[in-house]
């Protein structure tokens, strides 16, 4: 599926899938496509080229207005219409042409779980925007989706918002088996929270996570980003982007006998906690990371400057 | 100058001791104008919502035509409709020249364009996620359409204020179909045009104050819904 903004692709896809009942998240640097992900989603726009399908049927142009209203999509910076928040969270269910009073009972239910209780009948004028926030978001739950789209839920918010929209988006699929997608530059967020995850970048999907991201050229399986020459599998045979799964970064106190095809030698510059492991930054020309075990990082003895060897297979690579 | 001074005393006096012909005159340009406002708007305002709003082949076309018949003569729209009403035009059967109803469609016509150019200005000018918002929320192109002229009515009122000044303040028109009849077709445009040089210096006064008056309020309007919005 392809789809452009004028002359250029925004994205280029061959095949994408996405689960029901599910979290996925949408994982890549602003400007990869995420957003025009989202909207393809929402049916918002089309394809230039290629085809969706919905729940296993092709998705028309004459189905459109049915599927949207089976989708539910809250923008990074969402619209909030004048009036009050009643008026706003009940606005998908009277587009529906749901009844009076089921659209009150669903539109302060959706209230009641972003926790806006109460500010049935505030202008939409005097709040603040985590509680905009939180009322965009409930206009999108109070027709009960079968699919809820984030586009960045995290971005504009603070802590204790951020901690409520983690919950609403667990609890939609724990609780309803329903399906939520939601778009993050955050890898580490977009992992912890989603079942699966899909790297986008530059308007494509790339199996790899995004870390350990470079950029140089390819030619008979090697790979020079200028300060380092990588092996790569003969599989690959274009691409002027790197990325090697952290998870497959070895990391050692001396070079290592062994089948790794590619070793380097570097010093540690930075050591964090990550999703309980530790994050190790090692610089072996270019910044490389690896995810180890706390465990490991006292075993080893592993400090900021330490000399290490950094190392990982052919098959750890991946080039786009 | 006390020509000047004595007559505009003359002319405050008319209006104070709300002398009938003044307000006769100013009602008559009231109810032709509004009359006419309404009419356009009715046509113009959801045209102009409903373009704005869709993409279509020659939306271009449409905008530079409207922007052309903005600019267009107003004596020629006098011209046009006085060949259309006249006794051997192709609508003479049904009497409408000097007539109110000649002048309301007149100024109808005159002010269509003027009111649609604005209106999808105002729906342009409106926040760009009004429409995927209400796109995403599964409205249909009517439920687009009915909430876009909701969540743009201020900016829609300022359009057709703006052309209900236009009409109240046309001379052209309203001469050329109406023909300054006394208690017909008489405004106040046409009074202070043609009466004055008959020698009624006072009532042209009178008439002009009450003229700038009335366009002071939708003036005071417009600003102090631009204010409200804001």
């Amino acid at each position: 599926m392809v789809f452009a903004y004028g002359d250029k692709p925004a994205l280029t896809i061959d095949h994408l899938s996405i689960h029901a009942g599910r979290i996925t998240a949408l994982i890549g640097p602003n400007g990869a496509g995420k957003s025009t992900l989202l909207n393809l989603f929402a049916f918002l726009i089309h394809p230039d080229a290629g085809e969706i399908y919905f729940c296993g049927q092709r998705v028309r142009r004459e189905d459109i207005l049915a599927l949207r209203r089976r989708v539910g999509l809250v923008a990074q910076n969402p619209y909030l219409l004048q009036g009050s928040v009643i008026d706003n969270v009940e606005l998908g269910l009277r587009l529906r042409g749901v009844g009076k009073e089921q659209r009150r009972r669903s539109a302060m239910a959706a209230m009641e779980r972003v926790g806006l209780a109460g500010f049935e009948k505030r202008s939409v004028k005097a709040l603040s925007g985590g509680e905009k926030q939180r009322v965009a978001l409930a206009r999108a739950l109070a027709p009960e989706p079968e699919v809820l789209l984030f586009d960045e839920p995290f971005t504009y918010l603070d802590q204790s918002n951020m901690h409520l929209v983690e919950q609403v988006i667990s609890n939609h699929t724990r609780k309803s088996g329903k399906t939520v997608v939601f778009s993050t530059h955050e890898q580490i967020q977009g992992i912890a929270l989603a079942d699966e995850s899909i790297s986008l970048f530059a308007g494509r999907s790339v199996g790899a996570p995004l870390v350990n991201l470079f950029r140089g050229t390819l030619r008979n399986g090697v790979f020079d980003t200028g300060k380092l020459v990588i092996h790569v599998l003969r599989t690959w045979d274009q691409g002027s982007y790197l990325a090697v799964d952290p998870e497959g970064v070895v990391l050692s106190l001396g070079p290592l006998d062994s089948s790794l095809r590619n070793s380097f030698r570097g010093r540690i510059i930075m050591i964090a906690e990550e999703a309980g492991r530790a994050r190790i930054t090692v610089d072996i020309g270019e910044r490389m990371h690896a995810r180890v075990t706390l465990e490991s990082l006292h075993n080893l003895r592993l400090g900021l400057g330490k000399e290490v060897w950094v190392s990982f297979k052919a098959t750890a690579v991946r080039v786009f | 100058m006390d020509y000047f001074v004595d007559s505009f005393l003359a002319a405050l006096r008319l209006i104070f001791q709300f002398d009938p012909k003044v307000y006769q005159i100013a009602w008559t340009s009231l109810e032709i104008s509004l009359t006419a406002t309404v009419f356009a708007a009715l046509i113009a305002v959801p045209a102009g919502v409903w373009s704005a709003s869709q993409e279509f082949a020659g939306k271009r076309l449409l905008r530079q035509s409207l922007n052309a018949l903005m600019s267009m003569p107003t004596v020629m729209i006098g011209l046009i409709f006085y060949g259309l009403f006249s006794r051997r035009g192709p609508l003479g059967d049904f009497a409408l020249l000097y007539t109110p109803v000649a002048v309301i469609i007149g100024e109808a016509v005159l002010i269509f364009p003027l009111i649609m150019n604005l209106a999808m200005t105002a729906v342009e000018s409106a926040d760009p996620r009004l429409l995927p918002t209400l796109r995403s929320l599964g409205a249909s192109s009517v439920q687009q359409f009915r909430l876009v002229l909701s969540e743009t009515r201020l900016a829609l009122l300022v359009a057709i204020a703006a052309g209900f000044g236009r009409a109240i303040g046309e001379v052209g028109t309203a001469m050329m179909l109406g023909g300054n009849i006394q208690g017909l077709t008489r405004t106040m445009t046409t009074a202070i045009a043609l009466e004055t040089s008959k020698g009624e210096f006072e009532l042209g006064l009178a008439l002009g104050m009450m003229l700038l008056l009335v366009a002071f309020a939708v003036n005071w309007l417009l600003r102090s819904v631009d204010r409200g919005a804001g």
